[in-house]
């Protein structure tokens, strides 16, 4: 019974933290208009804090830069288990332009975290972003929240 | 005490830390750390043709990547002494007016934003999707539009087009004077906004502050005046204001926004006929050119050899403004809640901002520094 509870409960209340790790702030500004009532993400039940300690879900956008190296996987560590990352856009999946002679960033961003799901694009539309994160994020939290509970028990 | 915020922060958008140092809730001093988000496009650029650079460009920043790429673009054409055709200078007056209104709209309801203010935040958020909209239309693509060429823009607009856009801008303009006097009205908003972070001319000028955040503090200074399809073909006077405040950035933004419909307006009216595009030449040499972004004056030095670009130095203008919002915005804000807003008011776009700092390890000192400079 509880544990049917805690299904329901971790699929209709996802709580995001976007992480910039060092893009062009494009993924970020569509992330932003994700917010605007077009699109209205919270009547999915996905509420936008910005915060890693009370997070589910850490969007990740941008090709990781060197002050990210250790930053990004404290973060990773901050957020509480169960815990889902996707990267959003080109650049955490292989640094887009960036990854070239002379620039300095570290991609893919699977190289320091788990990666769940990425959403190419440059940046991608916000319809993309939303129908990712709806397909991914409930499924997946309530899967590996079961998981945990049953290294509990 | 000094209390940290960022880089990852419920207020901010974008990696920055914020250290503010408080005495109880008041701010006394604000140091601002950069970095985050350094990818070395300056160097990626080095050694490449335009046909790549231009990518990268555009890539610099999200919010106003359309007006990197025309830099670019202009830059390039000042070396080789050839200007684009006047339909595509006049699209590209559409473009980066409309470009313009979305990222004014987007500060002003971030700001919103950090004031609690959701139903301005929302309201202002929805009237950006007109002109999200109008810009794809356009261009083929929200936000980095990959429209600018050298010697012109990529694609011809028609009729349609432009009827679509003009029904996009009837929209925005519709909910507008609302919104204003939402703002402008309102005892609550004013009251959080009113005489909190106030930055006189003198420090404005001290701190080269540019752009809507400049002309909100009494700088009449706006670089469209001096582009030489703004000077030959349009009305345009730069709009400003005295007070220095909040209150006086976000209405500054919201008026040009109101000016910014009207040159679209005037732009689709007087639309020329003929080609979108020249052939260029680029030949070996130095150029420079200076830009109105929405948030205040680009440049772009750039020396060519040949086809390839054989050093590139960029100046954007957050990284003045947020300085100047640092040094004299935060100094004497009441709470911290204040000081968020204050800095979302300066419209801080952090990526665009980034740059190496050379440091001398014998003496500890450390300078910004940039290749034309340096030489």
């Amino acid at each position: 019974m509880l544990k049917k509870l805690k299904d329901i409960v971790r699929k209709s209340s996802i709580h995001v933290c976007i992480v910039n790790c060092g893009g062009c702030n494009g993924c970020d500004v569509e992330l932003v208009a994700l917010l605007s009532p077009r699109y209205d993400l919270e009547q999915y039940g996905i509420y936008v804090h910005n915060n890693p300690r009370e997070a589910d879900v850490l969007l990740v956008t941008g090709a990781v830069t060197e002050q990210w190296r250790d930053n990004l996987r404290r973060i990773y560590a901050k957020t509480p288990e169960p815990k889902i990352v996707v990267a959003v856009g080109n650049c955490p999946q292989s640094g887009d332009v960036f990854a070239q002679e002379g620039g300095r960033v570290l991609a893919p961003v699977s190289d320091f975290i788990p990666v769940d799901a990425a959403i190419p694009g440059c940046p991608p539309r916000p319809s993309e972003i939303l129908e990712a994160v709806l397909t991914v994020a409930p499924g997946a939290l309530a899967a590996k929240g079961r998981a945990q509970d049953a290294r509990k028990d | 005490m000094i209390l940290p915020i960022g880089p990852i922060h419920p207020g901010l958008k974008e990696p920055l830390r914020l250290k503010l140092q408080t005495q109880g809730e008041k701010v006394i001093k604000a140091e601002i750390d950069y970095g985050y988000v350094h990818r070395g496009i300056e160097k990626i650029m080095e050694g490449k043709t335009w046909q790549k650079c231009i990518y990268l460009s555009e890539r610099i920043c999200g919010i106003c990547s359309y007006e990197h790429t025309q830099t670019f673009a202009e830059t390039l054409e000042t070396i080789s002494g050839v200007r684009a055709p006047l339909r595509a200078q006049y699209l590209r007056v559409i473009t980066n007016e409309l470009d313009r209104i979305q990222s004014h709209l987007l500060a002003n309801s971030t700001f919103f934003k950090t004031l609690d203010h959701e139903t301005l935040f929302m309201h202002v958020l929805a009237l950006r999707e007109y002109a999200m909209d109008s810009l794809e239309l356009l261009t083929g693509n929200r936000v980095n539009l990959g429209w600018n060429v050298v010697g012109g823009v990529r694609m011809d607009a028609d009729e349609r087009h432009f009827n679509a856009i003009l029904e996009n801008l009837k929209k925005i303009e519709d909910g507008f004077d609302r919104h204003i006097a939402l703002f402008e009205e309102a005892p609550i908003v004013a009251l959080r906004a009113k005489g909190v972070g106030v930055m006189t001319k003198e420090e404005a000028i001290k701190g080269h502050a540019v752009g809507p955040i400049g002309r909100a503090s009494g700088l009449k200074h706006d670089l469209r005046e001096e582009h030489y399809t703004y000077k030959d073909e349009f009305d345009f006077k730069p709009i400003w204001r005295k007070e220095g405040d909040n209150y006086a950035r976000t209405l500054n933004r919201f008026y040009e926004v109101e000016q910014s419909i009207d040159l679209v307006k005037q732009a689709i009216e007087n639309m020329p006929k003929g080609d979108i595009r020249t052939p260029v030449d680029i030949p070996s040499g130095y150029g420079e050119w200076r830009n109105e972004a929405p948030r205040g004056e680009v440049r772009y030095m750039a020396e060519t050899n040949g086809d390839l670009i054989k050093h590139i130095s960029i100046r954007t203008p957050s990284i003045m403004n947020i300085d100047s919002c640092a040094k004299y915005m935060l100094k004497d804000v009441a709470t911290v809640a204040d000081a968020v807003a204050t800095y979302a008011s300066s419209d801080p776009c952090i990526a665009c901002t980034e740059r190496v700092a050379i440091t001398d390890i014998d003496t500890g000192k450390s300078a910004v520094k940039d290749f034309f400079e340096v030489k």
